[in-house]
C-alpha cells in the first residue's frame, strides 16, 4: 500500500519530462470524457496522491458477491466505493462499457503497476484455452494472467474464486477452478463464501485502508478475524447440541423451537466462517437461525460433498460408505483427525467430544 | 457501414457481447447480433444430485435474481413429486419472490441502468435551490396513488425514508461528486460518453437529484431483502427446503425462526420497500421517461411489437401440481392471468391476438422448443430442429469467430454460430419476455374482454397503465413497445410487487392468528415413497420474465434437468425460421446518433435488465460425458475423456 504514488513522482521516477506529464494528463482528460476546460484539475490531481485502486475482475460466476458487497451495512459500499477506494473496473457498478472501458482497464493497469488490489469474483475456466468465458473478445484466463502479475495483491472473492465454486462441482464441464494455483504468486486473500458475508467482504478492503497493511491470514490464505472459528463453535444454537436435543426433521417439534439441525446435515461442526458471531445483516439472522441447516458454503469442494441434508456416514466425497467399506470408513476417521488437528487452536474438551461423535457415526 | 462492437456490455449480470451495422447517415442499425459469451454447464452439474438440494446448486445460476431459481427448482420437484406445500409455505415464498422484484427491480433503475440518463458531470452545472424545488414538483407531477387491498393492518404510521428536498442536501451531494471529477480518480464513473448528447435531453437539476438518489438506494436496497434474510437466513441465497420452507413458525419460542419479533422485521422491510418505490424510484422514472418521450423518443421496441410471452404470476392460496400430471392447479390460483402471448401489439390492442398457455401447454412437444442454428451447439440431425426441453440434445461445437482466432475475437459470424445460448421458441416462433410482456398481456386481455372476475391486481395494472397514458398524452399501444415503455413498465411491476409483498404479508399473519403454523410437507420427503420416475415443472414470473424448470428423477435423483430462462428468451441468436432475437430486433429499432459512442445501443439492451448468467447453459440429455477435468480434493486432479 506505501508503493502507491502520484502520477506526476511515477513520472518523475521513470526520468520523464514535465512536458510529456501534461500531454499524459491531456490525453487522460479525454478518456474520462471530460472537457478540455478540465485539464488543470487533473493535472493537480495527477500531482497529488491517490485513492488506492481497486480493479475488480468477473471469470465464471454468478454477480451474487457483487450483490452481496452492496448488501454491506458497515462500511456502506457507497461510502467505500467514492472514500476509501477508486473501484476502477468493476462490471457491475462501473458506468463506461465496450472499448472505451477495456483501455480504460488496460491505461489503470499501466498507469497503477504494482500498486492496485485486484479483486477476482468467480472461478477461472482453463479447458479449452479458456474459450469457455470470454469478455472483450479475450478469454478470462489472458485478462487474470495479466491483471494478477501487475497486481499488488490479490482477493480471491467467493467460494468460486478461492476454490472453483458450483461450475467446478463434479463433472466440472468447464475445467474451472479457483485462481489461486492458476495465478500462483501471493498474497492471494482468499474470501470463501457463496457468497461472503457482506461485512466480511466489505471489511477486508476497510482493513487496507484503515490499517495500510494484508490482515493476518491463516493457512489457507483466509483472513483469521473472519474465518477463525467454525460456525458451530458459535452458533447460538450450541447449548442443545450439547444437550442432545436436535430437530429430526424440518418443522417438527425441535424445528420449532429451535433446537441443533446437526442431524437435517448442517455443516456448523467443519465450516469456518463468521456466520455465528458476525450473522447476516449484521446480527439479523444466518440460515441455522433461520431453520435451515448450513451447507458448508465457505468450505473448499463443499458442493461435492451432497447430499446436503444427510450427515455421515451417507455424506462425504467417499459416496456411500455401504460399498466402499472399511478402506473409506479409515480414510473418513484420518479425514475427521485431520479437521481436528486444522482447529487445534480453538480446541477444546468440546471439540474432542464432537470429533469422538463423527467417529461413532462412521463406524456404525 | 460501420461495424460497431459492444464488449462487454456492463452494468448486467454476466458476459453480454453485441455487435451491431450501423449506417452512418441514417443513424439506422442495419443488422444486429447477440452473442453470451460464457458457458458453465450447471445443469450438467445437476445430473444424479439429490432433488431436494437441486435448489441450492442451481440457485447459483444466478446472484442477481438469488432466489428465482431455488423457487422454481423447489416447485419443478414438487410437481414431480405431487407434493403440496403448506399455506405458510405458500405465503412466505410468495413474499420472498415479490421482494426479489421489488429490490431487483429498483436496483436496476438506480444502479445498472439509470447512468445511461444521467451523468454526474451534468450534475456538476446543477443549482441545488433549483433541484429541491426539482424534487417537490416531481413529487407532485409524477406521483401514482395507486394501492393493494386494504387488510385493515397498516403497520406504518407515515412515510419513513421519505427523500430530502433541501437546498443544502443536494449541496453536499453536488460538492462530493465536485471532489470525484477533480480528483481526476473517477473510479465507477470512469470512461463514459459522458459527452454524448442524450444527457443534455434532460436539465442539471435532474442528474443532480438522480445521482443523489443512485447514492440513496445504493444505501437503501440492502434492507428491502430483509424477508429473504429472515425466512431463508441469507441474501443472496437464501436457503429453501423441498416441502415448504426450513423456517419453521412458533410464536412460544425466542429461539424459533419466526416469532413476533421476526416478522415485525419482515413488516418493516415491506413497508419500505412501498414509501421507496412511491417516493423515489416511480416518480424518479416518470419524470426521465416523460422528457425523453417528449423528445420524440420512442423507439427501441422491437420484438415487443409482434410477440411477447408470460406464464402467470403468484398462486394466490397453495395448489395442487404444475403440470397437467399434477392436476395443473396452478393456473387455475392466479393472482395475475398473464399466463399467454400476444401477437401484434403494435398494431393495437383491438388488432391484436391472444393464445392462451395451458398445463397442457408445458408437457406438448411442439409448444415450447429450442433451436441451435446460431448457437455453439450441434443437433444430430438439423441445427434449426425444434426440440422439447425433455428431450434436449446438447452437444458443445464451438467454432470460433469470424475475424480473430478462438481466443481473440475481432467479430462474430452473424451467419454461422455466435453464442452460448439456445433460441428457444413458442410453437416455432421467438418472444419477448418479462415486466413489459406481463403488461402488454393482462391490458390485451382485459380490452378482449377475458378477464372475468378482474383480482384486484390485475386491476392495479390497467389503472396503472392509464394514468401513465394520460401523463404521456399517449395510447398505451403507442408507448408501451418502446425502450422508454420496457424500463418505465419496470418501475409499475416494483410498484404492483411492493402492493403483492404486503396482500401475502397479511394473508401470513391472518393465518398464523388461526392457529396454523405449518411451513413444510415432509410426508414425501423420503425418496423411498417415491415413484421409480416422474417428471416435473417449476414456473415463476421472475424479475426479469417467464422462467421454467424442468426436471426428470429417476431412482430418487436427478436424471435430467433444464431451465429455460427469461434472458434466454430475449437474448437468444436469430433462426431463420423464426428470425431475430429481441435483443437483436430491439437494437434494429433503435436510432444511433453517433456510431463511436453508441449509448443508445447500450441503454436499449439495458432496458431488458439482461441476466447473462441465467442465459448459458447446458446440458446433454443423454448424460454423455465430454472431457471432464476433477479437481477433486481427495482424489486429485485428472482428466477423464
Amino acid at each position: 500500500m506505501d508503493k502507491r504514488e502520484s502520477m506526476w513522482e511515477y513520472y518523475l521516477r521513470k526520468g520523464m519530462s514535465r512536458r510529456s506529464f501534461l500531454k499524459g494528463c491531456v490525453a487522460l482528460t479525454s478518456i474520462m470524457g471530460l472537457s478540455t476546460d478540465m485539464v488543470s484539475k487533473v493535472v493537480e490531481a495527477a500531482e497529488k496522491k491517490p485513492l488506492p485502486v481497486v480493479v475488480w475482475i468477473h471469470g465464471h460466476e454468478c454477480t451474487g458477491c457483487d450483490e452481496s458487497f452492496i448488501r454491506s451495512g458497515a462500511p456502506l459500499a457507497s461510502d467505500l466505493v467514492l472514500n476509501e477506494i477508486a473501484l476502477e473496473y468493476d462490471h457491475l457498478l462501473s458506468a463506461a462499457c465496450g472499448a472505451p472501458f477495456e483501455a480504460h482497464l488496460e491505461e489503470t493497469i499501466q498507469k497503477y503497476k504494482g500498486q492496485y488490489i485486484l479483486a477476482v469474483e468467480g472461478a477461472v475456466c482453463t479447458k479449452d484455452n479458456g474459450v469457455y468465458c470470454m469478455s472483450g473478445g479475450h478469454t478470462f484466463t489472458h485478462l487474470l494472467k495479466h491483471a494478477a502479475s501487475n497486481a499488488l495483491a490479490i482477493i480471491a472473492y467467493g467460494s468460486c474464486a478461492a476454490y472453483g465454486g458450483i461450475q467446478a462441482a463434479k463433472p466440472n464441464p468447464t475445467g474451472s477452478s479457483g485462481i489461486g494455483s492458476f495465478v500462483g504468486r501471493s498474497p492471494i486473500i482468499n474470501v470463501p463464501g457463496c457468497p461472503p458475508i457482506p461485512e466480511v467482504m466489505t471489511g477486508v478492503i476497510m482493513h487496507l485502508a484503515l490499517f495500510n497493511k494484508v490482515p493476518s491470514l491463516d493457512h489457507d490464505g483466509r483472513p483469521k478475524q473472519f474465518y477463525g472459528n467454525r460456525i458451530h463453535d458459535t452458533c447460538y444454537r450450541r447449548p442443545f447440541f450439547d444437550a442432545g436435543m436436535f430437530a429430526e426433521h424440518f418443522d417438527d417439534a425441535g424445528a420449532k423451537a429451535g433446537w441443533c439441525l446437526y442431524k437435517l446435515g448442517c455443516r456448523g461442526p467443519e465450516t469456518y466462517n463468521s456466520c455465528g458471531n458476525l450473522r447476516w445483516f449484521q446480527g439479523m439472522s444466518y440460515p441455522i437461525q433461520s431453520g435451515a441447516p448450513c451447507i458448508g458454503c465457505s468450505s473448499a469442494h463443499f458442493w461435492d460433498e451432497d447430499p446436503l441434508t444427510a450427515r455421515m456416514p451417507d455424506y462425504g466425497p467417499f459416496g456411500n460408505v455401504d460399498k466402499i467399506g472399511a478402506v473409506a470408513a479409515a480414510v473418513t476417521a484420518v479425514g475427521v483427525m485431520a479437521h481436528g488437528a486444522m482447529s487445534i487452536v480453538q480446541k477444546n474438551q468440546r471439540d474432542k467430544i464432537e470429533a469422538k461423535k463423527h467417529g461413532e457415526q462412521v463406524n456404525k | 457501414m460501420r461495424h460497431v462492437v459492444v464488449d462487454p456490455i456492463t452494468r448486467i449480470e454476466g458476459h453480454l457481447r453485441v455487435e451491431v451495422q450501423v449506417d452512418e447517415g441514417s443513424g439506422k442499425v442495419t443488422d444486429a447480433l447477440s452473442s453470451g459469451t460464457a458457458w458453465r454447464g450447471l445443469e450438467l452439474i445437476m445430473k444424479d444430485r439429490d432433488p431436494r438440494d437441486v435448489w441450492a446448486y442451481i440457485q447459483r445460476i444466478c446472484g442477481v435474481c438469488t432466489t428465482a431459481h431455488a423457487l422454481a427448482s423447489v416447485r419443478a420437484v414438487e410437481d414431480a413429486l405431487s407434493i403440496k406445500i403448506p399455506k405458510n409455505a405458500n405465503y412466505i415464498r410468495n413474499i420472498m419472490a415479490a421482494t426479489l422484484t421489488v429490490q431487483d427491480h429498483l436496483v436496476h433503475f438506480y444502479h445498472l441502468h439509470a447512468l445511461d440518463w444521467v451523468s454526474p458531470v451534468d450534475a456538476l452545472a446543477a443549482d441545488p435551490v433549483a433541484t429541491a424545488n426539482l424534487q417537490t414538483t416531481i413529487l407532485n407531477a409524477y406521483r401514482l396513488p395507486l394501492k393493494g387491498p386494504s387488510s385493515g393492518l397498516e403497520t406504518e404510521a407515515y412515510p419513513h425514508d421519505f427523500p430530502a428536498a433541501t437546498p443544502q442536501y443536494f449541496a453536499a451531494v453536488k460538492d462530493k461528486v465536485k471532489a470525484i471529477v477533480e480528483s481526476g480518480q473517477l473510479g465507477i464513473f470512469a470512461a463514459q460518453w459522458w459527452d454524448h448528447p442524450d444527457y443534455k435531453l434532460l436539465p442539471p437539476e435532474v442528474h443532480l437529484l438522480a445521482v443523489a438518489h443512485y447514492l440513496e438506494m445504493l444505501d437503501k436496497q440492502r434492507e428491502l431483502v430483509a424477508p429473504h434474510v429472515i425466512f431463508g437466513g441469507k441474501n443472496p441465497h437464501p436457503h429453501y427446503v423441498v416441502g415448504g420452507m426450513p423456517c419453521s413458525i412458533s410464536l412460544d419460542d425466542g429461539n424459533a425462526p419466526i416469532n413476533t419479533a421476526r416478522l415485525d422485521i419482515v413488516d418493516r422491510a415491506i413497508n419500505m420497500g412501498r414509501t421507496l418505490v412511491n417516493f423515489y424510484y416511480l416518480p424518479d422514472l416518470l419524470a426521465v421517461g416523460t422528457a425523453y418521450v417528449k423528445a420524440g423518443r420512442v423507439d427501441g421496441g422491437g420484438l415487443a411489437k409482434t410477440r411477447v410471452l408470460a406464464y402467470g404470476a403468484y398462486p394466490i392460496e397453495e395448489y395442487a401440481g404444475t403440470s397437467t400430471k399434477g392436476g395443473g392447479g396452478f393456473f387455475k390460483n392466479l393472482l395475475i392471468r398473464c399466463n399467454g402471448v400476444v401477437e401484434n401489439f403494435g398494431q393495437g390492442a383491438a388488432n391484436a391476438k391472444f393464445t392462451e398457455i395451458t398445463a397442457e401447454d408445458l408437457a406438448d412437444p411442439k409448444v415450447f422448443t429450442e433451436s441451435v442454428e446460431h448457437s455453439w451447439y450441434n443437433y444430430p440431425q438439423n441445427d434449426n430442429d425444434e426440440i422439447h426441453p425433455w428431450e434436449g440434445i446438447t452437444e458443445p461445437k464451438f467454432t470460433g469467430p469470424k475475424e480473430g482466432t478462438a481466443t481473440e475475437w475481432q467479430s462474430l459470424n452473424e451467419r454461422g454460430k455466435y453464442s452460448w445460448l439456445k433460441t428457444p421458441k413458442w410453437k416455432g416462433k421467438v418472444c419477448e419476455v418479462g415486466p413489459l410482456a406481463r403488461y402488454i398481456i393482462i391490458y390485451t386481455k382485459a380490452q378482449k374482454g377475458l378477464l372475468p372476475d378482474m383480482t384486484w391486481a390485475e386491476k392495479m395494472m390497467l389503472d396503472q397503465i392509464a394514468a401513465v397514458s394520460n401523463l404521456l398524452g399517449l395510447a398505451p399501444e403507442a408507448w408501451l413497445p418502446t425502450m422508454v415503455g420496457r424500463t418505465a413498465v419496470r418501475a409499475l411491476d416494483c410498484q404492483l410487487h411492493a402492493e403483492i409483498n404486503k396482500f401475502f404479508f397479511d394473508k401470513l399473519i391472518a393465518n398464523i392468528r388461526s392457529g396454523d403454523t405449518n411451513v413444510a410437507n415432509m410426508e414425501m420427503w423420503n425418496p423411498k415413497n417415491w415413484p421409480k420416475e416422474c417428471q416435473g415443472v417449476g414456473i415463476y414470473e421472475a424479475p426479469r420474465g417467464a422462467l421454467s424448470h424442468w426436471i426428470d428423477i429417476k431412482d430418487g435423483k436427478t436424471n435430467n434437468y433444464q431451465c429455460v430462462v427469461p434472458t434466454t428468451w430475449n437474448s437468444c441468436p436469430r433462426d431463420s425460421k423464426a428470425g431475430y432475437g429481441a435483443y437483436e430486433l430491439a437494437m434494429m429499432d433503435t436510432h444511433v446518433q453517433i456510431p463511436d459512442k453508441p449509448l443508445e445501443i447500450a441503454k436499449v439492451i439495458r432496458s431488458f435488465d439482461p441476466c447473462m448468467a441465467c442465459a448459458t447453459h447446458m446440458y446433454n440429455a443423454k448424460g454423455e460425458r465430454i472431457t471432464v477435468i476433477t479437481t477433486d480434493p481427495y482424489s486429485g486432479t485428472r482428466v477423464e475423456k
